[in-house]
């Protein structure tokens, strides 16, 4: 019983920080939702559309939400991140995404951007933006 | 004081005011990224000289890159970097363009880049001097050795590139590329050749491969395969006994297999590759000379601290076949190399490394596996440990 209470917790605190970060896009891009997969392949520069629509993918230069994404989503550290885009700057095969200091330089970056996508906080304002659900 | 350690020190001394992040210009209305890198390293060896330095004595040597590329649309990028590197004979300072070349993305599973392109094959050969995206301050030399750098790092032609993500199966990524080799001089095989009497003017010519890799739905487990076949051809002249005569090789039949493994979870990575390489040449159009190869490297990584990653691996290096008629168990047909690494990230953009190396074995030089007879008048050892130290700032 203990042990079904316990997968239920960390199953609750699971979904709680999965939810600490929303994904928002450009209003010109026509999806409503992204699987995890896309979202990953997207902000690892292996696919660069959605639906139709170019992407091109926001960065925030640290704190809280930048790593409960980069965790949670890319499924790696801050550090090995940095270190894959360097990898692909240095050797030609892609670029450096823009990168941001905050959830507000976020959202006026990806509203006014064709086909920009990003993550801000779960209760950070996103007006001028859409937010996509992540299946 | 060395003018390379002056040097190094003022630099990393102000990294950290001014290399948050690329330096971006805009020029004719477009965003330019500018990166750059630089790399001062030390060995220092208890016997054996090697990779052409004095590291019994103790030697430094010196990497550096500047990059700059821009997005022309959203599907096409244009960019160029210039490499350079002093490390004992190879090199030299001399510049060199390192790639330079247009990428037209048309779709995720299909792009084409084209010009001076680096290779993909395997986990690294495209970054491999580029080691501040490793833990190490020396890769696996087995599979990435630095006298061999400029023999598989680009190619003057073009790729067919792509991804595809089927429903729960992970992400596949191929690579097809052919193109001309670089013609360098200033490399580890013309340098093994020069102090046998041959002297090669031109070195080069063409190859051909394919790289494919998974990225499995097991999180964080990448496998891939590459495949190299290889056309060269090197003309100069080979003096012996006071006479200097024309001396001509072509690969007969010149291939390369790869397989490997990567596995990333949290702090913790960890790396295996190995490699087959067959090189059958005419010497003369008439003089076969064969060698057979294995390599194959472990690696794991863990980082323990923000700033402080610890690792090791184990590479092996054994000619099955070598020309020299040695067996593949004497120390002249094999290198075994075990290694421990700390890795201390000052900042975002500068670092320090230490790292030991314990090697059996030399691998004859002809091999091109960092051993040289002129480099070691006295002979070989059996067993060199080396230490070396690493620091360097990209932005």
């Amino acid at each position: 019983m203990n042990y079904l209470r316990t997968i239920l917790l960390l199953s609750l605190a699971a979904a709680g920080y999965a939810s600490d970060v929303k994904i928002i896009v450009n209003s010109s891009v026509s999806a409503e939702s992204i699987s995890a997969n896309e979202l990953k392949s997207i902000f690892l520069a292996t696919s660069t559309s959605l639906g139709g629509s170019h992407l091109e993918p926001v960065l925030e230069k640290g704190g809280p939400v930048h790593e409960a994404f980069v965790k949670e989503y890319l499924g790696k550290t801050d550090a090995a991140l940095e270190t894959y885009y360097r990898s692909l700057v240095f050797t030609g095969k892609g670029s450096m995404p823009k990168a941001l200091a905050s959830d507000a330089e976020v959202v006026a970056y990806v509203a006014k951007t064709k086909g920009a996508i990003g993550y801000v906080g779960a209760g950070a304002g996103t007006a001028g933006v859409k937010t996509l659900e992540v299946k | 004081m060395n003018i390379r350690v002056f040097v190094m020190a003022a630099a990393l001394s102000t990294a950290p005011g001014f290399l948050y992040g690329q330096v971006d210009l805009h020029l004719a209305g477009r965003d330019l990224q500018v990166h750059g890198f630089l790399s001062e390293g030390f060995a220092y060896s208890n016997a054996n000289n090697y990779l052409t330095m004095d590291t019994t004595s103790g030697s430094f040597f010196t990497e550096g890159g500047l990059n700059v590329s821009t997005q022309i649309t959203d599907k096409f990028r244009v960019g160029a970097q210039v490499y350079v590197r002093d490390i004992g004979h190879f090199g030299q300072w001399a510049p060199e363009l390192d790639w330079a070349m247009g990428d037209y993305k048309f779709k995720s599973w299909f792009g084409v880049r084209a010009g001076k392109v680096k290779t993909t094959f395997g986990l690294y050969n495209d970054s491999q001097d580029m080691e501040f995206l490793q833990t190490w301050a020396l890769l696996p030399q087995s599979i990435y050795a630095v006298d061999q750098r400029s023999s598989y790092i680009a190619h003057t032609g073009g790729d067919l590139y792509g991804s595809v993500s089927p429903k729960r199966m992970g992400t596949f990524s191929y690579v097809v590329w052919a193109g001309g080799n670089p013609n360098d001089l200033n490399g580890g095989y013309a340098y093994a050749l020069s102090t046998i009497g041959v002297n090669y003017k031109t070195y080069g010519g063409r190859s051909e491969g394919a790289d494919l890799r998974w990225a499995t739905p097991l999180s964080g487990v990448t496998v891939g395969a590459s495949y190299m076949k290889r056309d060269v051809v090197g003309d100069g002249t080979w003096a012996f006994y006071g006479t200097v005569a024309p001396v001509h090789e072509e690969s007969n039949k010149e291939y390369l297999q790869q397989f490997y493994a990567q596995y990333d979870h949290g702090k913790f990575h960890a790396d295996a590759e190995y490699r087959r390489y067959f090189r059958g040449i005419l010497v003369n159009y008439s003089l076969p000379v064969t060698d057979d190869t294995r390599s194959w490297y472990a690696s794991a990584a863990y980082r323990v601290h923000k700033r402080l990653e610890l690792g090791s691996y184990y590479s092996h290096f054994v000619d099955v076949r070598p020309y020299t008629g040695l067996p593949s168990t004497d120390p002249g047909s094999y290198v075994h190399d075990k290694v421990v690494s700390a890795r201390v990230d000052i900042n975002r953009h500068a670092y320090f490394k230490l790292e030991g190396h314990f090697m059996s074995g030399y691998a004859e030089y002809a091999l091109v596996r960092g051993f040289y007879g002129p480099d070691n008048p006295n002979g070989f050892s059996r067993l060199t440990n080396m230490l070396v130290l690493r620091t360097g700032f990209n932005f």
